[in-house]
This record gives structure tokens, sequence and C-alpha cells, in this order.
């Protein structure tokens, strides 16, 4: 699938302020960005630059104090919270950097879960289940719990969790953290093939190197602002 | 993946606490079971003991007798009214009956008590305790218009054994008092010394004609029914069908009031004891859950996180003390199971604890000194939805924990 210039995600003129005691601190500031649609994009900058603010902010797990989030040109503050979480299931993808996934759920159900969620019919679920499992190379390994798997199949299993539902956009945070070089490497190739073949949107936020280097576009913050936003 | 499936795993990752709150819950089960049952048993063994001490489950009388009982208060039509109750479905028994009051004397002294007067043809064992109690000789015959059968108390206080005379003066309906000669065909012991000492059943027909009663009138119309839970229900049922404004319907509840009372105040507290044990039980399983609750605080913010509304979260907490509740049912079922057969067939002997008390009554009524145990469905039903209603409940607050979770709180970064 080819990139398009349709944006998926619209920061406009955000604003993120937090109370530290009787301290505000801008966390984000005046912040604008768009995510087009088979971005393949980082956020990268140093510790408090503010990457998991926005990240957490286009995923709508939290709210701008002032600006407008838009998903797919759908403004998040119009939105009440049964629509956000609908919004989530539906539209968003999370692979967090611990994985985070359901401890008592084999990897098939890990998958399945947001696809219930959905309301799919068990069919066609087992259908796509299988078919993403397949796709992150976790075939044979359906039916193992999270501590039955390595790190790095895991992190599969999340990624499966994310696409199955073939969300607008997957938000990666340090999602090769917890991993060793060679599956970092093994894990980037896999989303690099995701977005590359089906057109999957990717967002990260990263500080390694190798995620860097392999984006298509590298948005650097600094201090809540937006520092550079280079493609590559 | 359904929410149910979810439940059920979540339920088992700590499988030791899961087992002692399904053990805390069963503990639940087995004693209300055993407040219950021996509740359900001891009530109906008093209540039916009760019935066959003159006054039946359901009594039909001249309007007024229960109040002031009175020899000239009499029910017209008896035996046509007996003819009629005995065909309807529960009763078990009916007969006729006139009850007195008289002097008794033999030579050498005299007691006052209460005569009950009986047809010895539709009488027995079952529905009277008197006879039933007879320890010396037999039930007078139905054409022995002579025969008496009195206490075992009454027999020592007038120094009289079986196939003496006895003298009983009453006043009949006019007022004017009447005297018979009897002989004493048996003699009873109940235990009970108000009874072993001051009743005594004498036979119908000749009571009558003494007391200038027609062979149709009588005191009342005593009906044993199967089940004394539904003595009221026919109590009405019989008011209608007779719908005479000079006849009285009257259930136990009415005529036997310190038994009655005496259940109202022992059931109240079987109830009060029961709620308390129910809130002990319900703080440990709110505890429970909701300790499960607050150790998976970032696994409910990853849940949100991809998109379950909280309302299936609401419901996936609801689901798993949905789960607790029946898994600690049939641990109840299992552990009370042995012990409910165990009261039901040998049941726990207090006959010598009794015995030091001196004696085992309880509102004038004979109480059973092997405590048996039985639960009746209304009561199977109570219990089995009583503790899983009360698990669900203690559902309700860690579910609502559930829901207010915060994602971002929770997962810190996402």
């Amino acid at each position: 699938m080819n990139q398009s210039n349709q944006p998926i995600v619209q920061l406009t003129d955000i604003t993120r302020t937090y109370i530290q005691g009787e301290i505000e601190v801008n966390a984000v500031s005046n912040f604008n960005l768009e995510i087009k649609q088979g971005d393949f994009a980082t956020l990268c900058g140093p510790s408090g630059s503010g990457k998991t603010t926005v990240l957490n902010m286009i995923g709508a797990l939290d709210e701008p104090t002032s600006g407008i989030v838009s998903i797919e040109g759908q403004s998040l503050s119009e939105l009440s919270r049964s629509e956000i979480s609908a919004l989530r299931r539906d539209r968003i993808g999370f692979v967090f950097q611990s994985y985070n996934l359901i401890p008592v759920l084999t990897a098939y159900e890990n998958a399945e879960f947001v696809l219930a969620l959905q309301g799919v019919k068990p069919a066609e679920r087992h259908d796509r289940v299988m078919q993403v499992l397949k796709e992150v190379g976790l075939e044979g390994l359906e039916n193992r719990r999270p501590d039955e798997m390595s790190g790095g199949q895991q992190q599969r299993v999340a990624i499966a969790r994310a696409i199955v539902t073939r969300p607008a956009i997957v938000l990666a945070d340090e999602p090769t953290a917890n991993v060793d070089s060679a599956t970092a490497e093994a894990l980037l190739d896999l989303m690099q093939e995701l977005n590359k073949n089906d057109g999957v949107t990717f967002l990260f936020s990263t500080h390694d190197q190798r995620v860097i280097d392999r984006a298509k576009r590298v948005i650097h913050l600094r201090d809540g602002q937006l520092e550079s936003d280079v493609l590559q | 993946m359904q929410l149910n499936r979810l439940a059920w795993k979540n339920l088992w990752r700590n499988k030791r606490r899961t087992l002692i709150t399904g053990f805390s819950i069963s503990l639940g089960v087995f004693l209300s079971v055993t407040f219950t049952g021996t509740g359900d048993y001891g009530y109906t063994n008093m209540i039916d003991a009760s019935a066959t001490m003159g006054l039946g489950h359901v009594t039909v009388e001249a309007k007024g007798f229960n109040e002031t009982p009175s020899l000239d208060k009499r029910l017209k039509n008896s035996e046509k009214i007996r003819e009629q109750i005995i065909t309807l479905p529960n009763v078990s028994d009916a007969t006729v009956r006139i009850m007195g009051q008289a002097m008794f004397a033999s030579a050498s002294k005299s007691v006052g008590g209460s005569f009950l007067a009986i047809n010895s043809a539709t009488e027995s064992e079952k529905i009277n305790l008197m006879i039933r109690a007879i320890v010396e000789g037999e039930l007078f015959d139905e054409n022995d218009g002579r025969g008496i059968v009195i206490g075992s108390i009454m027999a020592e206080k007038l120094k009289l054994k079986l196939g003496k005379k006895i003298v009983y003066t009453t006043t009949d309906i006019n007022g004017e008092i009447v005297g018979e000669v009897a002989r004493i065909s048996a003699i009873f012991k109940t235990g009970l010394d108000e009874v072993d000492g001051a009743m005594v059943l004498l036979p119908i027909d000749r009571v009558r004609k003494t007391l200038g009663y027609t062979a149709d009138e009588s005191s009342m119309i005593t009906v044993i029914i199967s089940d004394q839970r539904r003595a009221e229900e026919l109590r009405d049922q019989l008011t209608t069908m007779i719908n005479d404004p000079e006849t009285e319907v009257l259930s136990w509840q009415q005529t036997q009031r310190d038994l009655t009372g005496l259940i109202t105040i022992d059931k109240t507290t079987n109830y009060l004891s029961q709620v308390l044990v129910g809130l002990v039980i319900a703080a440990g399983i709110l505890n429970t859950l909701l300790m499960g609750v607050m150790e998976r605080t970032r696994e409910f913010g990853i849940m949100m996180a991809v998109g379950m509304p909280p309302s299936a979260l609401f419901r996936l907490v609801i689901l798993e003390s949905f789960w607790l509740a029946i898994v600690g049912l049939i641990m109840g079922v299992m552990i009370t199971a042995p012990w409910y057969w165990y009261l039901l067939e040998v049941g726990l002997d207090f006959t010598e604890m009794f015995e030091e008390m001196g004696g085992y009554s309880a509102g004038g009524v004979l109480i059973d000194p092997i405590m048996h145990i039985r639960l009746f469905k209304e009561s199977i039903i109570a219990i089995l939805s009583g503790v899983f209603i009360l698990t669900l409940i203690s559902g309700l607050y860690p579910a609502w924990r559930a829901v207010k979770t915060n994602p971002v709180e929770t997962l810190k970064t996402i």
C-alpha cells in the first residue's frame, strides 16, 4: 500500500500542563503535528521532552489542557468516554515497552481479546488471529501463555494484538527496550514489513538508535516543543 | 475471548486465596443450613406436636369460642362440615370434638381440669397426642359411654388406677351443674405436666347427652394437614367454603399464641445470627475481591487502553465474584451434605441434657430431644440465593474501583 497524504492524527496547538505541588509544568506547549497514513515515524528526544505526553494524547489516554487532538478528522474532545473506548478499540493499536499482555491468556487469546471486545464473530476471530499470528511469526505458539514465551515472542504477541483489528495507527512505546539486539532487529523487520506490505501506520516513542535509523520520519522534541521533523 | 472465561481464569490466579474465600462461603452455607434446617425441622415438629394436643393445625369452631371458651358456644352441623373438610386436598384428618372444663373427683380427692370429648372411631394415635401416650389400658370403645382416659399425674393426685371409677362435674348448656360417673379405661403419660395433670379424654356421645348437645353439635372440628405451612391458606379456604357468620375458622397461629410467639422470637434471633455471619463472610469476600482488583490496576489500565469499555470491566469483576460464589456454593454443598445427612438420619441426642434441665417442652409443647434437620424447598432456595447475592454484592465495590482505573496513571507510559 502506498503512503497517502490523508492525516490520521492531527495535533493543533496542543498544550499539556501538569501541576507538581504548586508549580505548573508544561509537558508540551503549542505543539502541532500531523501523522499521515502509512507513516513509519518516531518521536525522539531526551527524557522529559514530552514524547510520552504526546503519545498518550494521540492514544486518547490523556487530554490536552488546550488545543485539539483529532483522529481521522474526529476531535477527541467531542467524544464521550464510551466513544473514546470504542475509538481506542477500533482505530488505535498499542505496543507497550514491557509487552503488557494479559498473563492468564494464551498468545491466541491475547490477540483475540480486542476482536472479542469489538464483537467479531468467533469464526472470523479465529481466522484473523491465526493469520496475524502467522504474520508475526508465532505459528505453533498460539497456546502458550506469556510466562511460557521469551520477551521477543511476547512483544510479537503485543504487535499481533495491536494490528489484528486493522487500526488506523499503531502507537509503540520503546518497543525494543526490553529485548536483545537480535530480537530488536527482528521486531523492527516485522513492523517495517507490516508498514510496507499492509500500510500499517506506526508512531514510535524511543531512544533506540536502531528504531530512529529505520524510521522514515523522525520527529525531535525538546522541552515540550517540536525541534525538528525530518523525512529520511 | 469471552468475559466469562477471562473471569474464571482470573479467579484461579491465586488458588490459595480463592480456595480460602470459597471455604468461608461454604462455612456460611454450612451455618445457614444448620440454623435454618434445625429451625425448619424444630418448628414443624413443635407445630405438629401441638396440633395433636387438641386444636389441630386449623380449627373450625363457634364464633368467639377461642377467645372465651364456653360450653354454650356450640358449632352446628359439625359432622356435615367435617365430611366436607375431610375430602379437601392437603387435609390428612378432621375430627369433631367438645372441649370444656370440669372437676374430676375420686373417693378421696378432687382436681380441676379440661376434658376433650372425642369420637374414638375417628380419632387415632396420629392426630391425638394423649392416645399416642397411653401407657396403661386402651382407649374406650365408641359404644362405651362410661370410659375415660386420664393423665398419669391426675391418676396419682386422685390415687386412681386403671378400671377405677371417677366422677366428673361440669355445667350444661343451661348453666346447670351436671355430673357423670366414668371408669378409667386408660392412663396416658405425655411428659407434659400440664397435660398429664389436667387433661382427660371422654366419649363424645356421652358428653353430648350430659351437656344437652344435639348429635350434630360440638365445640370444634380439629383439622390436621400434611404441611403445617399451609394452615393459613386452608383457614381462608374453609372460611369461604363454610361461609357462616356464626362459625369461625382459625389457624394454629391464632389458637396457639404462646407457640406462635416462641417461634417468631426464635426465628428472628436465628435470622439475625445468620445476617451477622453473612456480614462477616461478606467482609472476607470483599477483601479477597478488592485485593485481586488492587493487584491488577496496571492490567486494567492496559485493558482500558486497548479499548475495553468501563462497563465491560465492571462486568468482568462482577463475573469473578459470580464464579467465586459458584465455587463457594459447590464447596458448601460438599462440606454440608454429610453433616445434613447425619442430622437427617441420626440426629444429635440431647435427651440427657434436657432431663437435667427438668423436661423438654417449650411453649407448652413437647420438644424432640433428638435434634434432626429438615430444609424446606424455599429455605434451600433462600440460602443458595442469599449466599449468591451476598457474594455478588461484595463484588460491587471492587468492580467500581476497577472502573475508576486511570490508564495513564497505571501505565505511566503507554
